[in-house]
C-alpha cells in the first residue's frame, strides 16, 4: 500500500498551486460572482482564463508532448483535477473536446486531423460540441436518425441533436450521422466533424429545470461537411464512438470527492445555522451520505492504481459512473432534510440558498446524462457480473 | 499510488480460501452448525490456522509470529467470513494484539508464542467488567485466556467458569463468563483500548465484507442458471439492477475495509473516520447482500438445507458487534459535524 504521489508529482502540484493562486482573481470566489454574469460573459471569461492556463503549460497534462501536452503521469492528472477544485477554478469550457475528442484523434485521426484539431483545442481556439443524443435516441444511441447524403466531396446532413453541452458557444461538433441509407442500429454510421458556423446549423439553448442552459439543441438542415472530415472510417462511426467514450475512464474521482466533500461541509454549515445539526435524523442521513463519499474517494484511488498499472478497467467504468452520480444525488437529497419545511425557499436565516439549490437541481441530471443509472446497472449486471442479457 | 493488496497479501488470501474450499467447505460448516454441543472451534481448522500462520499474523517475530499488520489480518478475516468458518481465530488474534500492545514483557513472553502457535485459544471482549460477568463472549468456553475490560483498563482473565449462550448464528459459540479479577495489562491506557477497539472493529468489518461478497457471488451464480418462465431469472431487470447495486456496495465496502486496515496500521489523518466508514458500510452491505441471497434464491433460499441462512445469521450477529451501522454513523457525524 502506498497512498502517496511521487516527488515529481508533488512538485507539479506545488507549481500548479502557485500558478492558480496567482491567476485566479479573488472576486471569482465571492458568492454570487458567476451568477452575476450573463451566460456569454461568463463563457468568454472562462474561455480566456483557460487559454492562459494552457499557455502556462497547465493543460493536456497527460497528453504526449508532441501534441503540445505535458507528457505527465495519471497521478499528475489526478492532482491537476483536484487542485483546480481546491482553487475554485472555473470549469473547462471545452470538456467534450479535451476529454473525448482529443485522445480519439491522437489514436485514430489522420495526420491532418491531428494537426488541425489538437493544438487549437488545447488553446480554446475551437470549442467542440458532441452530437450524439437525439430526441428519438437517448439511451438507445443506435436508434439515431440524423442522416448524411453524399453530394460530391461533401455529406449533406439533416437531423436534430439534443443535450448538446455548450451548443450555443460551439464552433465545431463531432456528430454521429447515419451515412448509409437504410442502415440499421450501429451499422452505417459515421462520426462527422461539422463546422457549426454555417447556415445549415442552428444551435439553440435548452432551458433546464434549474433555469440554466448548460445544454442546447442543434438543428442540422442541409448542413455541409467535407467527406474527409470524418473521424475514423466512413461507416465505422460506432467503433469510433465506443473508443471515444472509453476515454471517460480516467481518475477524476479524487477531484469529484474534493468537490462533493466541500458541498457536504456547506450543507453541514447550513444545518448549524438552522440549529438542525444536532438532530439525530439529520446526523444519521448526513453520515450515511458521507460514508458513500468516502467510499468514492477510495474507489478513485483504486481506479488510479489500476490506471498506473496499465490495466484496462473496461466495464468497471459503469460502476464508477453509478457511484459518483448516485452519491452526488443522495448528498443533495439530504439537503432537503436539513432545510425541512423551508426546503424550497431562496433564503433562510440570512443564507442565500439559491446556489445550493442550483446544485440540488443539477444533481437530478447526473444520473441521466453520460449513460443513465439504469443503463449502467444493466452494463454492470451483464458485463461485470455476467448475468444473461 | 498503490491502493491494492500486494502479491504476497493476495497469496495469503488464496491460501486461506483454498484451504477452506478443499478442507472445510459448507458441509463442514453445517456439521458445526448442527452440533451445538461441540466446541464450535473444529480441531482440523484450528490446526490449519496454527500451521499456516493465520493465528501468528500480527504477533512479532521475536515471539514466533509473522510480524504483519492489520492489512494482512483482514485478508484472513475476510476469507473466513466468505467461508462462514467457525473459528476462535479472531478472538485469539485480538487477545494477542492486546498482549502485544498493553502487556508487560513477562505477559508477552508467556502468551504471545502460545497464541501464535495455537497452543492457547484467546478471546476478546469489551462487554462487562472483570471481576464479574462477561456476557456472550465469543468462544469464551474454550478460551485459555480472555482479554476483558476491568475498570478503565484491560485484564487477562484465566480460569473463568463458562455458561453457554444459545445463538441462532451457529457458526460461532458464545458463553457468559464468570470472571475473576485477572491479571491487569499494565499498558492498557484509554488510547490503547481505543486502538484495540479499532482493530476489533476492522476485523469484524472484514468478516462482514467477506460474507457479503460470497453471498453476492453465489446468488449471481444461481440466478445465471435458475430458469423460470423459460429463461434464467438473472435475465430479469428487477433482479439485475438489485444485484448490480449490491455489487457496487460490496465493492465500496471492500475498499473501505482495506483502507481502514491500512489506517490502523499507519494512523494517517482521518483514521477514526475511515474505521467508522468501513464498519458502517460493511454492516449494511452484509445484511443487504445476505438478505438478497435468500430473496434471489427464492424458496430454496429459505430452507434449512440451503446455506444462505449461515451467511445471513452470521452477518446479523457481526453487524451489531463493536458498534452497528447507526452507532458508526453517529461517530461519523461527531467527526464531521461536531
Amino acid at each position: 500500500m502506498d497512498l502517496t504521489y511521487t516527488a515529481a508529482e508533488e512538485d507539479f502540484r506545488s507549481e500548479l498551486r502557485a500558478w492558480l493562486q496567482a491567476n485566479i482573481p479573488q472576486e471569482w470566489s465571492r458568492p454570487g460572482f458567476w451568477e452575476s454574469l450573463d451566460d456569454e460573459e461568463s463563457f468568454q471569461l472562462r474561455r480566456d482564463w483557460e487559454r492562459g492556463k494552457a499557455e502556462a503549460g497547465f493543460a493536456g497534462i497527460q497528453w504526449p508532448t508532441e501534441f503540445g501536452g505535458r507528457g505527465g503521469t495519471p497521478g499528475m492528472k489526478a492532482i491537476y483535477d483536484e487542485e483546480l477544485v481546491l482553487a475554485r477554478a472555473p470549469r473547462t469550457v471545452n470538456p467534450l473536446g479535451l476529454t473525448f475528442l482529443a485522445p480519439t484523434v491522437m489514436a485514430i485521426g489522420t495526420d491532418v486531423q491531428k494537426k488541425e484539431i489538437i493544438g487549437p483545442l488545447l488553446h480554446n481556439e475551437v470549442i467542440w460540441c458532441q452530437g450524439f443524443s437525439e430526441p428519438g435516441a437517448g439511451s438507445d444511441l443506435a436508434a439515431l436518425s440524423t442522416r448524411g447524403i453524399r453530394d460530391g466531396d461533401d455529406f449533406v446532413v439533416n437531423g436534430q441533436k439534443v443535450w448538446t453541452t455548450n451548443a450555443v458557444h460551439g464552433d465545431k461538433i463531432f456528430t454521429m450521422v447515419r451515412t448509409e441509407a437504410g442502415s440499421e442500429k450501429h451499422r452505417g454510421i459515421s462520426m462527422l466533424l461539422i463546422d457549426m458556423h454555417q447556415d445549415g446549423v442552428d444551435a439553440r439553448p435548452l432551458k433546464q429545470m434549474s433555469g440554466a442552459s448548460e445544454f442546447g439543441e442543434v438543428f442540422l438542415t442541409d448542413a455541409r461537411v467535407p467527406a474527409d472530415e470524418c473521424l475514423g472510417e466512413i461507416g465505422d462511426g460506432w467503433r469510433t464512438a465506443m473508443l471515444l467514450l472509453s476515454f471517460e475512464r480516467g481518475a477524476s474521482g479524487i477531484s469529484q470527492y474534493t468537490e462533493f466533500r466541500r458541498q457536504y461541509d456547506e450543507i453541514v454549515e447550513v444545518a448549524r445555522k438552522l440549529g438542525r445539526d444536532q438532530d439525530p435524523v439529520v446526523r444519521g442521513r448526513l453520515a450515511k451520505v458521507l460514508t458513500d463519499l468516502e467510499c468514492l474517494r477510495l474507489h478513485a484511488m483504486h481506479v488510479l492504481t489500476q490506471v498506473e498499472l496499465g490495466r484496462d478497467l473496461g466495464f468497471e467504468a459503469s460502476m464508477t459512473k453509478l457511484i459518483w452520480s448516485e452519491a452526488f444525488q443522495d448528498l443533495w437529497e439530504v439537503f432537503d432534510i436539513v432545510l425541512g419545511e423551508d426546503a424550497t425557499l431562496d433564503e433562510v436565516a440570512g443564507v442565500d440558498l439559491r446556489p445550493l439549490h442550483a446544485q440540488a437541481m443539477w444533481s437530478r441530471s447526473v444520473t441521466i446524462w453520460g449513460g443513465s443509472s439504469q443503463v449502467q446497472r444493466n452494463i454492470t449486471a451483464e458485463r461485470v457480473l455476467g448475468l444473461p442479457r | 499510488m498503490y491502493f491494492a493488496l500486494t502479491d504476497d497479501q493476495r497469496e495469503f488470501d488464496n491460501a486461506v480460501r483454498s484451504y477452506l474450499a478443499e478442507r472445510f467447505d459448507g458441509e463442514a460448516v453445517r456439521g458445526v452448525v448442527e452440533n451445538a454441543d461441540d466446541t464450535g472451534n473444529p480441531a482440523a481448522l484450528w490446526k490449519a490456522a496454527a500451521e499456516q500462520g493465520w493465528l501468528a499474523v500480527t504477533v512479532p517475530e521475536e515471539h514466533d509470529g509473522l510480524g504483519l499488520g492489520v492489512v494482512e489480518a483482514q485478508v484472513i478475516s475476510r476469507a473466513l467470513g466468505a467461508g462462514t468458518a467457525p473459528s476462535a481465530w479472531r478472538g485469539t488474534v485480538l487477545a494477542a494484539e492486546a498482549v502485544r500492545l498493553a502487556g508487560s514483557p513477562e505477559q508477552q513472553a508467556a502468551w504471545l508464542p502460545r497464541l501464535a502457535s495455537g497452543d492457547a485459544v484467546g478471546a476478546f471482549t469489551l462487554r462487562g467488567s472483570a471481576p464479574g460477568t462477561l456476557p456472550a463472549v465469543e468462544y469464551g468456553a474454550v478460551a485459555d485466556v480472555v482479554v476483558a475490560p476491568s475498570g478503565d483498563g484491560l485484564t487477562l482473565v484465566t480460569g473463568a467458569s463458562a455458561t453457554p449462550r444459545g445463538s441462532y448464528d451457529g457458526t460461532v459459540r458464545l458463553a457468559d463468563l464468570d470472571a475473576g479479577e485477572g491479571e491487569a495489562l499494565p499498558g492498557a491506557t484509554a488510547d490503547v483500548v481505543a486502538d484495540l477497539t479499532d482493530r476489533a472493529t476492522v476485523l469484524v468489518a472484514a468478516d462482514l465484507v467477506g460474507i457479503a461478497r460470497e453471498a453476492l457471488t453465489r446468488t449471481v451464480d444461481y440466478d445465471r442458471d435458475r430458469k423460470q418462465f423459460g429463461v434464467a431469472v438473472g435475465s430479469f431487470q428487477a433482479i439485475k439492477h438489485a444485484l448490480a447495486d449490491l455489487h457496487v456496495n460490496v465493492t465500496m465496502a471492500e475498499h473501505a475495509v482495506l483502507y481502514a486496515a491500512h489506517a490502523v496500521d499507519t494512523r494517517p489523518d482521518g483514521s477514526d473516520l475511515a474505521i467508522a466508514v468501513a464498519k458502517a458500510k460493511a454492516s449494511d452491505v452484509a445484511i443487504d447482500a445476505t438478505a438478497a441471497m435468500i430473496q434471489y434464491h427464492g424458496g430454496i433460499g429459505y430452507t434449512w438445507e440451503h446455506e444462505a441462512h449461515f451467511f445471513y445469521k452470521r452477518a446479523k450477529r457481526l453487524a451489531a458487534q463493536f458498534g452497528d451501522a447507526d452507532a458508526q454513523r453517529e461517530r461519523i457525524a461527531a467527526l464531521t459535524i461536531g
